[in-house]
């Protein structure tokens, strides 16, 4: 899960970019609003977490010129408790809403509940064949028993799973797995499918032959 | 506790207002006619009277025309008719209507004569002296005049006034009848006037109470703006639009001043929540607890502003009046600040001529201070702040021009207002309050001075000190 993290206050930024990157997120960053419109526009985020007041765009600008062309989850950040900000955020097409100060938990559980939405789950609890995968815990067992996985591996049937059905190609799974900073060489990515492989049963992942991978899927993968 | 309402109290005065009038009115209308009819009367029954009195000298003279002579004289002297000549005998017929009457008593009061139409207990008038003139009396339904002769005989001459009684009634009840009428027309007409007044005054009171109950942004309707509930209507009007500018400058207050500290704790809550997830190295630990004095600090600024701007409103800060050279503070001003336009290559130009003037030493500084770090802030790299303070007429000023981005007009009335950013795209981490111009604003208001800025955006802002000598 890949998220773009737009805010300008640079402790709070830093901050929230570790505590998201240490929940297994791929972080993404922009310090003003011009910045976050670009990425935003050029990469497709699971979620993107915007503070309203901005340097050059503010938040509602970068969010109504951004719902001219994606469908991309926005959480906004704002110091204004004020009922008409939040409805003009909604309105605006902002999909979920959070007042500073907030507790890391509450941004926490909001971002994994839009990127659930946005994929059309109700829960946190993704069960596939005997493997279940807990996107609150960030945690996977199979047959009841628990499998330890890697942050990236975890990231790949995390996002797999929530698009389960769905062939997921290779730069799909780049786009939301790493982060700009990541420095990964393409073949990593066959080593965290093969790892979860080994891990969670070989028939988990499908591949499909120049398209990408599957999870989940009607003739592919785990049933 | 209706009838204390300004409505039923106009309508009261209004109606016994009328119903004094009409009455004072209709009594006077009622005595005039009476007294003309009564005067009528009156001189008929003195013209018969005097045909009476005339009759009587004529038969003194000749003796009554029928009586025989014989009984003349004797005692007692017999009530007898009246008897006068034809052309006097037709004012008493009984075929007159009303019928007149006479009766004459001799000077002991002996009825000495009467004409058949007389009532029989005509009671004679006492004391009738002869100069005394006619006299009239009234006696039940019937007006009589008498008068009493040299040798001492009375002489009446009377009738009935009842027909002049029936029309005075009449006329009694047509102006009862009329004045009811015009009371009921005027009551109406007052109820309806009384209305038109209160409408309005009800609108006002309707709208006054919707707008104190909370809806600020309503006013009252003016249709008619020069009378007098116009005027009232215009000047509660302003008082509204100024309470609700008021209420709306502190709402934003409030929330730009929640909105500056929310930053601040935000920070805070996320890096030790960030941090105190997990095991940290004391880098990590030492990097967290910076952050979170960095924001201490931010919000450590922004209370003492907002204390100061809470002082000078409520006008607590005495302020501790002095007199001194503005050209001299602003000179030890620059020494401290000078630096600061170094770091970005920013140009001092200085024309400093001795200033004096009065006020408080150390606030003033803090606004000359504010000023002059404002213009390097604000400036462009190698750009140039130019420094005037000259003494005139009244006082003393102080101009800060710098050559940076400038204010755009639109923003130029703004300046002063409390967290206005001409600078949108500010960074929060510049440890600006956005307090600084407002709290120099309200400073120099307390000293009477004036706080001015002009700009030309894109070519840089001047500001102007103005303050009084003394």
């Amino acid at each position: 899960m890949r998220i773009l993290l737009v805010e300008d206050e640079t402790d709070l930024l830093s901050s929230l970019a570790l505590a998201l990157r240490e929940e297994r997120y791929a972080v993404d960053t922009a310090a003003d609003g011009e910045e976050g419109l670009y990425k935003a526009m050029n990469w497709s985020y699971d979620a993107i977490v915007l503070d309203v007041m901005l340097p050059q765009l503010d938040g509602w600008t970068v969010l109504a010129r951004l719902r001219k062309a994606k469908k991309t989850p926005v959480l906004m950040l704002t110091a204004r408790d004020t009922g008409r900000d939040r409805v003009r955020g909604l309105d605006t097409g902002a999909d979920d809403y959070l007042v500073k100060p907030f507790d890391l938990d509450e941004l926490l559980a909001r971002l994994r509940a839009l990127i659930r939405r946005s994929a059309g789950h109700a829960t946190n609890g993704l069960q596939i064949g005997e493997v279940l995968i807990d996107t609150a815990a960030r945690t996977v067992s199979r047959a009841g028993k628990h499998v330890e996985l890697t942050a990236r591996e975890y990231a790949l049937v995390e996002f797999l799973a929530v698009h389960r059905g769905e062939v997921v190609t290779r730069t799909t799974l780049y786009e939301h797995l790493f982060d700009e900073d990541d420095s990964t060489l393409s073949n990593l990515l066959d080593v965290h499918v093969s790892n979860v492989r080994k891990k969670l049963g070989h028939d988990f992942i499908a591949t499909r032959r120049g398209h990408g991978y599957q999870v989940g899927g009607p003739d592919g993968g785990i049933p | 506790m209706i009838f204390r309402s300004i409505r039923w109290r106009l309508q009261i005065w209004h109606g016994l207002m009328m119903v004094g009038v009409l009455i004072g009115f209709g009594v006077t209308a009622y005595q005039l006619e009476r007294a003309t009819r009564m005067h009528q009367v009156d001189q008929e029954l003195e013209v018969r009277q005097k045909n009476l009195r005339q009759s009587l000298r004529e038969g003194s003279r000749e003796g009554p025309p029928d009586g025989p002579p014989g009984r003349r004289g004797d005692t007692p002297p017999p009530r007898h008719e009246l008897h006068l000549p034809p052309h006097l005998s037709r004012y008493f017929s009984k075929e007159n209507s009303p019928a007149y009457y006479g009766v004459i008593w001799t000077r002991d009061g002996q009825e000495s004569g009467r004409s058949d139409t007389a009532p029989p207990d005509v009671p004679p008038p006492d004391g009738v002296r002869p100069e005394a003139g006619t006299i009239t009396r009234t006696r039940g339904t019937v007006r009589e005049a008498y008068s009493a002769t040299p040798p001492g005989e009375v002489v009446l001459a009377g009738r009935s006034i009842a027909p002049e009684l029936a029309a005075l009634r009449g006329f009694a009840l047509g102006l009862l009848a009329v004045g009811g009428g015009v009371l009921g027309i005027g009551l109406a007409g007052g109820w309806f006037l009384v209305s038109r007044v209160i409408r309005p005054i009800h609108a006002i009171s309707d709208t006054a109470g919707r707008i104190a109950a909370g809806n600020l942004s309503e006013r009252i309707r003016t249709e008619e703006a020069d009378s007098e509930l116009g005027r009232l209507a215009a000047v509660l009007n302003g008082t509204f639009a100024r309470l609700d500018d008021a209420f709306a400058q502190q709402r934003q207050f409030t929330a730009d001043a929640s909105h500056e500290l929310r930053t601040p704790v935000s920070v805070i809550l996320s890096q030790t929540q960030a941090t105190l997830a997990r095991p940290r190295s004391p880098e990590e630990y030492r990097a967290t607890l910076e952050a979170c004095q960095r924001s201490a600090q931010r919000m450590r600024r922004l209370i003492t502003s907002l204390l100061e701007l809470a002082r000078l409103d409520a006008g607590q800060d005495p302020m501790d009046r002095q007199k001194f050279d503005l050209s001299k503070m602003v000179a030890d001003a620059l020494e401290l600040v000078g630096p600061l336009g170094e770091e970005r290559s920013v140009r001092w130009t200085t024309d400093l001529s001795a200033a004096p003037c009065t006020g408080d030493a150390e606030k003033i500084t803090q606004v000359v201070t504010n000023l002059l770090t404002n213009a390097i802030h604000h400036n462009r790299d190698q750009g140039e702040v130019r420094v005037t303070v000259r003494a005139e007429e009244g006082g003393a000023v102080l101009i800060v021009a710098d050559t940076g981005v400038g204010i755009a007009e639109a923003d130029l009335p703004h300046v002063f207002r409390r967290f206005f950013r001409a600078d949108k795209a500010r960074s929060h981490g510049d440890g600006r309050t956005g307090l600084g111009l407002a709290i120099c604003q309200a400073i120099v208001d307390a000293h009477q001075g004036r706080l001015s800025v002009t700009s030309r955006p894109g070519a840089g802002s001047t500001f102007t000190l103005r303050l009084p000598a003394a």
